[in-house]
């Protein structure tokens, strides 16, 4: 099927079956490994990816569906992305790092929407991306520090 | 001058002997009282870029021109023979490149990979390698696999009564217990259920094999690269040297990835025959079925004690869950070396069950045998009518009970009074409260290992620009180790520590290195590192008192800067590195045993506050102290990482984390992480975490591991507050709503 | 798991129906559809996309309240007039699932997911729910599962279904409107269905009359966030008649007499805790409903 998205700003016309999941087109199809899969059925949280602004789980997405979105991965960057790479840097917010961007993802669609999120916003959010390492405490830190420099 | 040592080391509770190759080390004593300096500061990992950006390469994202994609077919059953498979089918679908059935798994050590009597749910029976995953599954179906069902095991009772072990069971026993039993003034009986923890690291189980004429490299996620070497050249009978293991980035790997795992084998198996890279990454079901737990196990504790709450014998016995494989983890350890108790008896039973191969998983038998133990001891404590805390107190084994051996350092006394006074423990019954959510506070101590040990190398180098590359045998889970290595590196040369690279996770690159486990990789590898970085600054020195007309004694390297004790000289680290044009100069360091005849543990306590909603059931963990005892900390930011990490696969433990086996079928029904659940941000506890140690006075850099101590006892101590909370103590992990509202009705 | 399906996203309602009608799956998120594809529940030929219907509007007009069948539960969640009139829907959107599920998730999909139940889901076993003989769970560990006792106990898991169920919603397809309660259906031994959609039928809104004067949701998950609830009840008030809906303990959502609320659900042995846990529920969201 053929689907025309714009990928991190880059503009794609693509042929992909009707099966294929955004998150094999990214990390297969278009060579942008950073979105991850852990468990390939919408549980952890891993493959977020922001779908016309939206956080949504690319493994439960099907590139076909995608015909006319803008789609933004780790690897697309922007100036609140760097604040919050660094801010998760600055607070340990991760050990071995491979939920990293996804939650780093979750954490970008919640900062664009809402600029100042409660602490009980950020935990609601970022309560949909696990990780085993266990960073929360530095996860929460690291987005709840970039919010206060919004305000 | 190089020598060869023998040498021991415990490894998770195994004693290894082992020779090793040291050089003599002209590196200075690292002073014991030195106060935190470089090593000591915190410091953000060198590889946080990486991570950060989605650029780290893991296995699973490793790509290379011609790579198949490699699927398993699985038993669906929990124990068959398998009947008929069509491999000639699966070859013929279009894109499979190959295809192996059980027979030709033979060749592939002595665990076969691929059976035709799979003896569990999601056994491996054959394995395909196709030009994409869709052509790999349409093989899999091709297959048409018919089993012949078999009957099967996998409750803890009747694998007990079928008296099948996957080790022979094995006693121990220190002085009379029965006869100490008779005379203790107290006796209590305790019972408990540890469920099997799934490790689910995010990154499952994975491997890119490519096969050369020139030789083999093989990608995977693996906790020992140099171990994954060998296992690969012994099983395809081929020279070590050609034969290079990278894990340059590991997705989290908690003890169920020591070597070269199926995965591994499969893809190289794969990949030879096939003459093309070949890649295979398990589903996270596949991951949950066949790729290890930590072992369930039901625990039973004869405790007998006098008035004043001295321990007096403890008979402890433990039936452990193994399904087909792994080793009995030292379950009874802490009852057998926590505490001064002159009557011990233990006897473990690692049963066999149709299910999938156990693993070690973070502290492997001594989490759950912790978890066990000291609510038995609190039980003691209830009986007596002391406070838990000084029942502890009173116990406390001034030398390691099982060999006399005095401890190289242990503060666990220390512990106990700082983890007070940060949980307020002073004041804890006065948190129960009347209502319907019932508050408590409950304590655990802290026993393992970690003092490392060689084998262990490392290479510095530094050239004109003056920015160090520290080269390390090993593979960094995620622990932060090549962060403490380029500490450690930093304080020999004195740059800032972002000065530093740090080069790891392929075997191609440096000399051996530690496996990553038993809290024993940073206090192996950190010795090696900080004379490997001695080295290149003596080297240093003797260039800039050349160039400088002063002697190297008199000179130091701080602050990027080479400067005269006296501090008249003063000189940018450059300024002597930028001569050397394109040379370097490099430094290599190896890691010296320890000292003989000494205990190396590590200890600690940790103090849980809960609230429980008797209503409802719903356990909520508010608070964990967490003070621990393993010697010097060379990054406190990594190191909280790490005790938050623990507590919180502890609190999973305690709450929600459990394997449940269907009894008709004996099949996983909770394979996927929807119903098999693990802690969320949601979940976090308040934690107050402080370390008392300091630099263990008999180990290089004092620096004992961190990696399992603070995942022992949480799990414990959240039992002891529920038990304190509500006067009912929960016989069966984890304390979800049900067992609650069960144990309360 | 291979996926065999072809994939049409629908631009009218014709070619929905006609799609549906020929045995195609509708897809709203996605997030359970897919999820059961893989697992080989409900084979299908077509994945027939709704999301280009023009479904998806939230409107609330002389206090009545329309959800779109497409409306993402997100936007359900944090819906300013939702929160102010319809509390409890709002409440019901928040609770359901992660934030991605949530923003992938729509009305239509949350109230037509397939119930839970781990032998159900079961990628090796084909249960009776499934159109299999056997009813594992009954014969296995139900530790999680339904009070109602029957073929299959499977638990139907939407929290918005309970909210609106208390709230009196009404549900609208293509073809008829009807109360929520009608849209279930218990699965029969001819018909393992839980849902009353005829082939080719697909919902298009729910409908709320009016507000309550009081609403409340309570729910017990397997964790603090991002987890099923084992039991959720809502309860809402208008007057002196209270409404209550439980889900997590029944084939479908169910409303609760509210002088007898556990009527027709003695669970069994394995389940007994979670009667207790409902009578909790149902207490707490009697309470906070009370008049002031």
């Amino acid at each position: 099927m053929n689907v025309h998205l714009t990928i991190n700003g880059g503009s794609h016309t693509l042929d992909v079956p009707a099966q294929l999941s955004l998150a094999e087109l990214l990390r297969d199809g278009l060579a942008l490994p950073g979105t991850k899969v852990a468990c390939g059925e919408g549980t952890c949280g891993s493959c977020t990816v922001l779908v016309d602004d939206r956080p949504v789980l690319a493994c439960l997405t099907l590139a076909a569906a995608c015909d006319g979105a803008k789609v933004r991965t780790i690897e697309g960057g922007s100036e609140l992305l760097d604040r919050l790479q660094a801010a998760f840097t600055g607070h340990d917010a991760f050990q071995c790092g491979f939920c990293t961007p996804g939650q780093l993802m979750s954490a970008l669609a919640l900062l664009e929407r809402s600029p100042h999120p409660s602490h009980d916003e950020i935990v609601d959010t970022m309560s949909g991306n696990l990780c085993r390492c266990g960073a929360y405490e530095g996860i929460a830190a690291a987005v709840a520090q970039v919010a206060r420099v919004n305000g | 001058m190089a020598r060869l040592v023998r040498t021991e080391a415990v490894v998770e509770g195994r004693v290894e002997q082992r020779y090793t190759v040291v050089e003599d080390d002209i590196t200075p004593e690292y002073d014991l009282d030195r106060p935190p300096g470089v090593v000591g500061r915190p410091a953000t990992r060198v590889t946080a870029r990486s991570r950060v950006t989605g650029a780290a390469t893991f296995t699973t994202d490793v790509r290379l021109p011609g790579m198949l994609e490699a699927r398993v077919l699985r038993s669906p059953h929990a124990n068959a023979r398998v009947a008929a498979l069509d491999l000639d089918a699966a070859r013929a679908v279009e894109g499979v490149r190959c295809v192996l059935g059980p027979a030709d798994a033979s060749t592939l050590g002595e665990t076969p990979a691929l059976s035709d009597h799979p003896e569990f749910a999601g056994a491996a029976v054959a394995a395909v390698a196709a030009d994409s995953g869709a052509a790999a599954e349409a093989a899999l179906a091709a297959l048409a696999p018919v089993f012949e069902e078999l009957g099967f095991v996998t409750d803890l009772d009747s694998a007990l009564a079928r008296q099948e072990f996957i080790e022979e069971p094995s006693e121990s026993e220190r002085g009379d217990v029965a006869a100490a039993l008779a005379a203790a003034e107290v006796v209590i009986e305790s019972e408990f259920d540890a469920p099997a923890q799934m490790h689910n690291a995010l990154e499952s189980h994975c491997a890119v094999a490519d096969w050369r004429a020139d030789g083999l490299t093989v990608w995977t996620s693996t906790q020992s690269i140099y171990q994954a070497r060998e296992q690969l050249a012994t099983m395809f009978e081929l020279d070590p040297e050609r034969v290079r293991v990278i894990c340059q980035f590991m997705g989290g790997g908690f003890g169920a990835k020591f070597g070269l795992g199926a995965e591994g084998v499969l893809a190289t198996e794969l990949s030879r025959r096939s003459r093309r890279p070949v890649r295979l990454v398990f589903s996270r079901r596949d991951e949950n079925r066949a790729a290890g737990y930590r072992t369930p196990a039901r625990i039973s504790f004869s405790i007998g004690a006098d008035a004043a709450g001295r321990l007096q014998a403890i008979e402890a016995s433990a039936v452990m869950g193994l399904g087909t494989g792994g080793w009995a983890y030292p379950i009874l350890e802490p009852a057998k070396a926590l505490y001064a108790c002159p009557n011990v008896h233990a006897m473990v039973l690692p049963v066999k069950q149709n299910l999938g191969p156990a693993a070690a998983f973070r502290a492997p038998g001594v989490m759950e045998g912790t978890w066990a133990l000291e609510q038995a001891l609190d039980e003691v404590a209830e009986r007596v009518g002391l406070d838990p805390l000084e029942l502890r107190r009173r116990n406390h084994a001034d030398t390691d009970p099982g060999t006399g051996r005095p401890y190289t350092s242990k503060r666990l006394l220390e512990s106990y009074d700082r983890a007070a006074e940060l949980a307020g423990w002073d004041s804890r019954e006065s948190l129960r409260g009347q209502g319907r959510v019932r508050r408590g506070m409950g304590c655990a101590s802290q026993y393992w290992w970690g003092g490392g040990g060689p084998p262990a190398y490392a290479e510095v180098r530094i050239g004109a620009a003056a920015r160090p590359v520290v080269t390390v045998g090993l593979q960094d889970l995620g622990t932060g180790v090549q962060t403490a290595c380029a500490i450690v590196a930093a304080e020999r040369l004195g740059v800032a520590v972002d000065e530093i690279s740090v080069r790891a996770g392929d075997t191609a690159l440096a000399g051996h290195g530690p496996f990553s486990g038993g809290s024993m990789t940073l206090a192996s590898i950190a010795p090696a590192v900080r004379s490997a970085g001695h080295h290149v600054r003596t080297q240093l020195l003797d260039l800039a008192a050349e160039m400088f007309e002063i002697s190297a004694t008199d000179l130091t390297l701080e602050e990027g800067e080479i400067r005269s004790v006296d501090g008249a000289l003063r000189h940018p680290i450059t300024e002597v590195t930028s001569k050397l044009g394109n040379a370097w100069v490099t430094g290599s360091g190896s890691r010296a045993p320890n000292p003989e005849g000494m205990a190396v543990n590590t200890f600690g306590c940790q103090i849980a506050t809960v609230a429980v909603d008797t209503a409802t059931g719903v356990v909520r963990v508010e608070r964990v102290v967490a003070v621990h005892d393993v010697g010097r900390i060379v990054n406190p930011m990594g190191a909280r990482s790490q005790v938050v990490g623990g507590i919180l696969q502890g609190l999973g433990f305690a709450l929600m984390e459990e394997r449940v086996i269907d009894p008709t079928t004996g099949t996983m029904v909770n394979a996927g992480l929807e119903d098999y659940k693990i802690p969320t941000l949601a979940d976090l506890p308040e934690i107050v975490c402080e370390f008392v140690g300091q630099a263990d006075p008999h180990l290089g850099l004092g620096i004992k591991g961190l990696g399992e101590p603070p995942v022992i006892p949480t799990a414990a101590a959240i039992g002891n507050a529920i038990a304190h909370a509500v006067g009912v103590r929960l016989r069966a992990a984890p304390y979800t709503p049900r067992r609650m509202l069960e144990a309360l009705a | 798991m291979s996926r065999l399906w072809t994939y049409e996203r629908v631009g009218n309602a014709a070619r929905a129906e006609q799609l549906l009608a020929g045995g195609g799956r509708a897809l709203g998120g996605g997030t359970d559809l897919l999820t059961q594809l893989d697992r080989g529940i409900g084979d299908t030929e077509t994945v027939v996309d709704l999301r280009g219907l023009g479904l998806d509007g939230i409107v609330v007009e002389d206090g009545r309240l329309r959800l779109g069948a497409t409306a993402r539960i997100a936007d359900v969640a944090r819906h300013a007039e939702v929160a102010a009139l319809f509390g409890l829907l709002a409440e019901c959107a928040g609770s359901i699932g992660s934030q991605q599920l949530r923003e992938m998730g729509t009305v239509a999909g949350n109230l037509c997911q397939q119930p839970r139940c781990w032998y159900f889901r079961h990628p090796d076993l084909r249960c009776w729910l499934r159109g299999g003989d056997t009813c594992y769970a009954q014969i296995g560990d139900h530790r999680k599962h339904g009070l109602e006792p029957g073929d299959c106990i499977s638990v139907a898991p939407s929290d918005l279904a309970a909210g609106l169920l208390a709230l009196g919603a009404e549900v609208e397809t293509n073809r008829r409107s009807m109360p929520l309660a009608e849209l279930y259906r218990r699965p029969s031994e001819d018909d393992r269905s839980t849902l009353t959609l005829e082939p080719g039928e697909y919902v298009t809104q729910a409908t709320v009359p009016r507000p309550a004067d009081k609403s409340a949701y309570v729910r017990v998950g397997e964790r603090a966030a991002w987890s099923f609830a084992l039991a959720g009840v809502a309860a809402a008030r208008f007057g002196d008649e209270h409404r209550l809906a439980a889900i997590g303990v029944a084939n479908v959502p169910r409303l609760l007499d509210p002088a007898d609320p556990l009527a027709g659900l003695p669970g069994l042995e394995m389940t007994a805790w979670k009667r207790r846990l409902l009578s909790t529920l149902v207490d707490d969201a009697v309470a906070a409903i009370a008049a002031d």
